[in-house]
């Protein structure tokens, strides 16, 4: 459980609330490239951190992310027009660049210089791997530019997607963390799912629904092991990688690509979920990069459009009883995205921590708010950068791999656990 | 905020019984850390420490027997340090194992320490705990007993 006071402290991520400030210390997923194809393409909405934005790419191809309504009468910019190495307000014809700066008031003299007093909030956007990057904090507190090894591999290796999920942040990301429910909640899917069949460690997946857990800091977050039997008295590991604030990885099944998590706060009560496919050394084939499209995996398909999931709250997420009860799917929702989104969703936009009743296996979930909220006190009262926005803890990789029964995980995948370009993942 | 819209349509009414969390102390840099804990003022938890590897003791100095600690306990928490002290860890774990007792191995003062000795701890404590919890601070276990509501 948590404390009222906590509970509030960790959800809500508002301009002017602590964790908002934390989460303004990173760069944070916004859009995907695809969403701003070249330059003049239409501009889009985007809400972060509980602030409604725009964002346009100007003729010469820059990225603006700026306050999504006009100075002028407060019109959405989102009806603009993108021309001309600026966004032009359909209203009156105020013109922005991608920094925010108004550069032409046209019922104004040119000459009196009315534009210049004119400037939106503005953010630095920039892409990388296929992403279009935020940075919302203080200009002279930017960070360096992310480097999650997703995002440095070649594009043929990668794929990212984001759908709408329709809770807060932090229990969305709890999910990611919680390995536990993995042999229960995903149980129909590890031997089906294109993105996950054949490998060996479905078998010891399904063959043990007590695994035993570890959780060890690392230096940007979590390591959180699951620990089976394996031959020979040695253990079968899943090495879970979290980093501050809401990254998690988790461990690859056989020759499949490694997957994972961002959870962005959009407001208090809604964040997307993104979700990313790569393989260090090898491009993803035509079959990986289309069931992914076809929402298989960790990815969802969408009501046309859209970014929201096609199974979604408003029509129960299409659950199967039939599919439930013949043991197709565990809780009668299809695909592994949705399964988690919707029991997510089901506890409400934000839930009650203070009425929970956590287990020891919620070790992992319990350490990750302790290093949160750690975080945010040397944030607010020191201004201490919290972790995770340091290059060096985003070069990690999730593992999984068989150890001796004595050996500390932490030793035994010292090197699985860091991202080395074109070495291969410690996978079974 | 937190749901407030939405609490008012949630039944209010409690939704657990108390349980009751043993912390022992295994060996000598865990003692001092279930010490402090035990300061702290806890409505649920008991405190104890393993004077040789079948003996308990509360922090009153008396004698406590394992079997009936284990029999009063929803879950025990093993406290130990690195260099494979934790002799106690089995005699205590199988108490627990045979009574279906949750464990939690927990390692303190692991920050500074070498691999090898960690290695000791956890080959002594990794057969009898269902959860092993290596954290950088040992106020993580104030924490965790707080989400744990002991």
């Amino acid at each position: 459980m948590l404390r009222k006071e906590q509970n509030d402290l960790l959800t809500g991520t508002g301009p002017d609330t602590p964790m908002g400030r934390m989460f303004r210390s990173y760069w944070i997923p916004a859009l995907l490239s695809g969403e701003l194809p070249e330059g003049d393409c239409p501009p889009v909405r985007v809400k972060l951190l509980s602030e409604r934005l725009v964002a346009f790419r100007d003729t010469t191809g820059r990225y603006g992310l700026i306050d999504e309504f006009c100075a002028h009468r407060g019109v959405s910019l989102w009806f603009g027009r993108n021309e001309a190495c600026g966004l032009r307000c359909s209203y009156h014809g105020w013109k922005y660049d991608v920094t925010g700066q108004c550069v032409e008031v046209p019922s104004e003299p040119e000459q009196s210089g009315f534009a210049r007093k004119i400037k939106l909030r503005s953010y630095p956007l920039v892409e990388r791997g296929g992403v279009l990057w935020a940075y919302m904090g203080p200009h002279e507190s930017a960070p360096p530019l992310p480097e999650w090894e997703f995002i440095t591999v070649p594009p043929s290796q990668t794929f990212a997607s984001k759908r709408f999920q329709e809770c807060n942040w932090l229990q969305a990301m709890e999910g990611g963390i919680d390995s536990s429910h993995v042999s229960w909640l995903h149980r129909g899917d590890l031997n089906s799912d294109p993105l996950f069949k054949g490998a060996r460690a479905n078998e010891y997946n399904l063959s043990d629904a007590r695994p035993v857990f570890e959780v060890v800091e690392s230096p940007g977050g979590l390591y959180i092991g699951a620990r089976r039997n394996a031959e020979g008295g040695r253990y079968y590991w899943r090495i879970t990688q979290w980093v501050m604030p809401s990254f998690t990885m988790i461990a690859p099944r056989g020759a499949h690509s490694i997957h994972g998590h961002f959870w962005i706060p959009i407001d208090d009560e809604h964040c997307w979920a993104w979700s990313y496919d790569y393989h260090p050394v090898r491009d993803l084939t035509e079959t990986e990069l289309g069931a992914m499209r076809d929402g298989k995996g960790i990815h969802v398909r969408y009501v046309p459009g859209t970014f929201r999931p096609l199974a979604n709250s408003d029509n129960d997420y299409l659950i199967d009883r039939a599919a439930q009860k013949a043991g197709q799917t565990f809780s009668g929702v299809e695909g592994i995205a949705m399964q988690d989104a919707s029991l997510q969703e089901s506890m409400g936009p934000i839930v009650d921590r203070t009425k929970e009743n956590l287990v020891s296996t919620d070790n992992g979930i319990i350490m990750a708010r302790h290093r949160l909220l750690r975080a945010l006190k040397a944030y607010t009262d020191k201004g201490v950068v919290p972790p995770g926005v340091d290059p060096q803890h985003q070069r990690v990789r999730s593992a999984a791999l068989v150890l001796p029964p004595d050996v500390p995980f932490t030793e035994g995948a010292r090197e699985a656990l860091i991202a080395r370009p074109a070495v291969a993942p410690a996978s079974v | 905020m937190s749901s407030a819209a939405e609490a008012r349509f949630r039944v209010q009414a409690p939704n657990s019984l108390p349980r009751s969390v043993k912390v022992i102390a295994l060996d000598g840099v865990a003692l001092p850390v279930v010490e402090r804990l035990g300061r702290t003022g806890w409505r649920y938890a008991s405190f104890l420490t393993a004077v040789a590897p079948d003996t308990l003791r509360d922090f009153a100095g008396e004698t406590r027997s394992i079997p009936h600690e284990v029999s009063t306990a929803d879950l025990v928490i093993l406290v130990a340090g690195p260099g494979g002290q934790a002799h106690a860890a089995s005699d205590i774990g199988a108490a627990c194992s045979l009574r279906r007792v949750m464990t939690t191995g927990f390692l303190v003062g692991t920050a500074a320490a070498p691999q090898s000795e960690v290695s000791k701890t956890l080959a002594q404590l990794r057969p009898w705990s269902l959860m092993v919890v290596i954290a950088g601070s040992d106020d993580y276990l104030d924490d965790m007993m707080t989400a744990l509501r002991a």
